[in-house]
């Protein structure tokens, strides 16, 4: 029902857009955001895509603010003793934005929805400038976060982090280097929580070393030169991720942890059998089971954090709710404390279309997760009833289905003699009608094309890469098959296999339940490979089973999005196999790269021989300028084997489709919309405020 | 009588023990477990879990174990009334499945009071007046509720709830009602969102309940005590609903063993359909996560509910039926 109502609109909504392209012209583009404008320039979704913008820092101290204001809830708090004064809670040197627009208001609670505990990214998203490191609103300079400076050495093997003076946790204990030294020293080196070291903080497969210098300096050490530590500082890695992300959902990592909070559940601290018998009294089979939770920051309310809310109702139970954090380290340019909005409540909801309809009903004041592109049609359609606006945030990633092609395949030689051949994976990619899927599945939103990222991000090839062999041309696709020897054809026009067991099937491995619909992408490209010849199967799995198969080197080819390619050396595991967690491009060969090839088995190819060897050499190269270099390379390697094949990117598929109250002040028009940047994080969600 | 009793409930016990069997192999079926979909969740939204973390976790919840030491672990901590830490919720499942269990019976039994307050006065209406207009309309309503998927019928009336009186999207309760403690205001609250639920979850039933009763009445307003009660000139509303209604109602005794079961889990699909906070969605949920404590715990409570229920349908139907109480003697 649902559904034929939202494709009815779609319908009349192209007509619409067809008739507003000329207004379209008109609207703004940031430089950024050029590729899409080009891509676009008819469609839909350009109204609805704004100018990149968002809230700045303020570095220069000179410009500080000396007077600090603070929300009415908490100026009742101070009054009635419970809490020291504004000035005695915000560091001497604090974290200063300059907001969007305007000083705001404090006050409000912000609706969202969540689909339950194992949504955490749903809120950590929001409260992640915990982080060590940070980017500014464009997701490409590093910005100070948690620490105020940092430091490399000249031979790139150390690097030292200053923290902010006077900067406490949620509970008015003070944020020292002993908090970072704690973590590396209790969690992080005891094998029976953290039983290996992480490869976020090892460099060449060697382990570094977390020391303080004094009670403000922080000092990462490594033994061979490891340049990129501070973009893994920055970005959303173990190391960096802060403690909203990487301390919640039995994670260990984080670099610091409230030492004077946790070592209460730690059997150095006290014995073992007194933390397991606390354990067993609050339910729990140990103390590390226990412990685990109780730094859980969305399950326990207790444990102290340093973003800009805090979990008040853990996200266990049918509201997730946070509440402002007293001790937030964050001013605006007039020195009131952030954030401005007090509480954050989100719904449960126990589906998608009920989270959907939700938000078209406009009860969600900021919903960007959850949202999908397909419902876009309804929810302008009812903008002015929930009085909301919706923008759209395409991503930097160029593939949300891409083809990832198994390069170390061996269960059928056949089949994997052609998915090991560079001219095969060419014409497989020639084949497939790029702008019939962005039609079908994009809304027309998105960018045809290879995988490589956006062409603002500089680890991006250039334009040219983006087609190259990434264009609709089955003439070229049938050359390229009858020249590598696919020539023999069945009755319906299908090629044959060489060795005389009959059709050449190529299985298209699909997951249930994705963000974006990859089972009938693959159904169309099935249509589309009808014409080179080409049988595929789409084979549709349940998400574990899919995982599965990929660990045991079963698939051929698994169609997934390619995020986190945009950030190459901090998420490569969908641009090259070499993360044995999720190796979708081979597992074998990942486990051969992550074990220094101790384990699993080399590449056959020698150019991915050659992506993985530059892949490895990007970290110990001192300039950013250095390491895209390098990154630009891999890509047009990439693309040119076509390793993987992309198809249509660039669009709000994931995270992207942003429904925002009329009454919300300070939302940028359009944010970056990455991993890295903790979408919508790197937009200071702290200094949105209700106009009214 | 006695022996019958306690021969009965050993078989129960024994059964349940059965039920936990299966659920447990069924549960472990699919490839994977528990930290192979919290990877796959982890890497979904950009996370690193290393071999040696996935095999340490596993060791931490005893994965790592044969299939049937976890299982006598598990039904080692059950006997000691422990169900485990709901692994996702980081809860005890008795906490997470208690949250919920009240709310289901809520609703459940609303459904099954819509139900019965529709269908019985209906299949008795159409027995009685058989092949008459009303009886014709009844069965005709009474079929579409059949035939229409209650979460087809879900997402219709929740669209239509949306569009026309901009009502509130699924779930239980108001905003401001969600996380509030127990008041008179909240029940209110409650009370104002059951009707949808309820009579959502209990159309599909009517049907059927309609043409048991229907068919069974028919069977008995033949039968010789009817007309000999007529002929003593008994008024019409009396005889029928003294004695062939009374022994019309016996399949709905020995139909109480699953409604049960019913109660407790409420309906899967039209609870997610819904957003309602029942336990159906917690058992979809844990199923998918393969949290074998959680999952385990609801199958295992549905199989006792049966179990539970059917005796007790046994024991209603001996009592209210002396037929069957001297078949057993003899």
């Amino acid at each position: 029902m649902a559904k034929k109502q939202a494709s009815v609109t779609r319908r009349e909504f192209l007509q619409q857009a067809a008739l507003a392209s000329g207004a379209v012209a008109l609207a703004g583009f940031s430089p950024t955001a050029a590729t899409v404008a080009q891509a676009g320039e008819q469609r839909i979704g350009s109204q609805l895509i704004g100018k990149l913008e968002g809230p700045e820092l303020v570095l220069d101290p000179a410009k500080w603010p000396k007077k600090f204001g603070e929300a009415p809830m908490l100026a009742e708090l101070v009054k009635a003793g419970k809490l020291p004064p504004v000035e005695k809670r915000i560091p001497e040197e604090p974290m200063v934005v300059k907001p969007l627009h305007s000083i705001g208001k404090y006050g409000g609670t912000w609706r969202r929805g969540f689909t339950g505990p194992g949504d955490g990214e749903n809120g950590n998203r929001i409260v992640s400038t915990d982080k060590i490191l940070f980017w500014d609103y464009t997701g490409t300079k590093i910005m100070p976060c948690l620490a105020k400076d940092w430091k490399v050495s000249d031979d790139g093997r150390v690097i030292a982090i200053t923290l902010r003076k006077g900067h406490r946790w949620s509970d008015g204990h003070p944020f020292t280097a002993d908090d970072f030294v704690f973590w590396y020293e209790d969690i992080y080196m005891n094998r029976d929580i953290q039983p290996n070291p992480h490869p976020d903080f090892m460099v060449n497969g060697k382990p570094g070393r977390l020391t303080k210098r004094d009670d403000y300096t922080v000092v990462f050490e490594f033994p061979e030169p490891n340049y990129l530590f501070v973009d893994i500082l920055a970005g959303s890695t173990a190391m960096g991720g802060g403690q909203a992300t990487q301390q919640f959902f039995l994670r260990t990592m984080g670099a610091y942890m409230p030492a004077h909070y946790i070592k209460q559940f730690l059997p150095k601290y006290s014995s073992r059998d007194e933390v397991d018998r606390k354990a067993k009294a609050a339910g729990f089979d140990g103390w590390l089971s226990y412990a685990k939770n109780r730094w859980d920051w969305r399950l326990n309310t207790e444990v102290p954090t340093l973003g800009p809310w805090k979990t008040v109702m853990p996200a266990n139970t049918p509201t997730w709710g946070l509440e402002r954090n007293p001790f937030y380290y964050g001013v605006d340019t007039e020195g009131n404390q952030l954030p401005y909005i007090d509480k954050i409540n989100m719904g449960l909801a126990e589906n998608l279309e009920v989270l959907n309809l939700r938000a078209i009903a406009g009860q969600y004041d900021l919903q960007e997760r959850h949202t999908a592109m397909s419902k876009i049609p309804v929810f302008l359609e009812n903008r002015a009833k929930g009085n909301y606006d919706v923008r759209l945030d395409p991503a930097l990633n160029g593939s949300d289905a891409t083809l990832q092609i198994n390069h170390a395949y061996e269960a059928d030689p056949e089949i994997a003699k052609w998915l090991h051949n560079r001219d095969f994976r060419r014409a497989l990619s020639l084949g497939i009608e790029r702008d019939q899927l962005n039609e079908t599945f994009w809304l027309g939103i998105g960018v045809a094309g290879s995988v490589i990222p956006s062409e603002s991000s500089p680890y991006s090839p250039g334009a040219e890469w983006r087609k190259k062999w990434s264009t609709h041309n089955p003439k070229q696709a049938n050359e390229l098959l009858d020249k590598i020897g696919l020539t023999k054809k069945d009755g319906e026009g299908y090629r044959l296999r060489t060795d005389g067991k009959g059709r050449l099937r190529i299985e298209l491995q699909t997951s249930a339940g994705a963000f974006i619909p990859h089972t009938q992408i693959a159904e169309m490209i099935k249509e589309h490979w009808k014409k080179i010849g080409i049988q595929a199967d789409t084979k549709e799995l349940e998400r574990n089973l899919f995982f599965t198969k990929i660990k045991g080197n079963e698939h051929q080819i698994a169609i997934w999005a390619n995020d986190g390619t945009e950030v190459l050396y901090l998420f490569p595991r969908h641009a090259l196999p070499v993360d044995p967690v999720e190796a979708l491009m081979g597992h074998p060969i990942a486990d051969w790269f992550a074990s220094n090839g101790k384990a699993g088995k080399a590449p056959t190819d020698p150019e991915m021989l050659k992506a993985l060897e530059m892949f490895r050499s990007a970290g110990s190269k001192k300039t950013a300028q250095e390491r895209y270099e390098i990154a630009r390379e891999i890509f047009k390697i990439i693309v040119d084997n076509q390793f993987s094949i992309g198809t249509v990117g660039q669009s709000p598929a994931t995270m992207g489709v942003r429904i925002v109250s009329k009454k919300l002040g300070n939302i940028p028009a359009r944010e970056v919309n990455a991993q890295h940047a903790r979408t919508p994080c790197s937009s200071h969600p702290a200094t949105f405020f209700y106009k009214s | 009588m006695l022996a019958y009793l306690v021969r009965r409930l050993f078989l129960a016990v024994l059964t349940s023990l059965a039920v936990s069997v299966l659920a447990y192999i069924v549960i472990e079926l699919p490839p994977g477990d528990y930290i192979t979909s919290y990877i796959a969740q982890m890497s979904s939204s950009g996370s690193f879990v290393s071999a040696q973390e996935a095999e340490a976790l596993r060791q931490q919840y005893g994965l790592d174990q044969p299939l049937y030491i976890q299982y006598l672990r598990w039904m080692g901590m059950v006997l000691r009334g422990n169900f485990g830490m709901a692994l996702e919720y980081g809860r005890p499942v008795a906490e997470v499945i208690g949250d919920r269990l009240w709310l289901t019976m809520v609703v459940s039994v609303g459904a099954i009071i819509f139900t019965w307050l529709v269908a019985l006065p209906i299949g008795i209406y159409s027995a009685v007046r058989q092949y008459s207009i009303g009886d014709y309309i009844a069965t005709f309503v009474g079929f579409i509720g059949l035939a229409i998927p209650s979460f087809m019928l879900a997402l219709i009336l929740m669209y239509f709830g949306f569009t026309l009186f901009n009502a509130n999207i699924g779930g239980l309760f108001s905003d401001e009602f969600a996380e509030a403690p127990w008041s008179l205001a909240k029940a209110w609250d409650l009370t104002k969102h059951l009707p949808l639920p309820a009579l959502i979850l209990g159309f599909a039933g009517t049907a059927q309940l309609i043409r048991i009763m229907r068919a069974n009445l028919l069977d008995e307003l033949g039968k010789p005590y009817v007309v000999t009660a007529r002929a003593r000139g008994l008024s019409e509303t009396r005889l029928i609903m003294k004695y062939p209604v009374r022994v019309a109602l016996n399949p709905f005794a020995s139909t109480i063993g699953y409604l049960l079961p019913y109660v407790v889990s409420g309906s899967i699909i039209v609870s997610l359909v819904l957003s309602l906070p029942t336990v159906g969605p917690l058992l979809l949920k844990a199923l998918v996560a393969q949290d074998m404590f959680l999952a385990g715990t609801i199958v295992l409570l549905l199989g006792v509910m049966t179990v539970i229920g059917t005796f007790l349908s046994d024991l209603l139907l001996m009592w209210i039926d002396p037929r069957i109480r001297f078949e057993g003697k003899q």
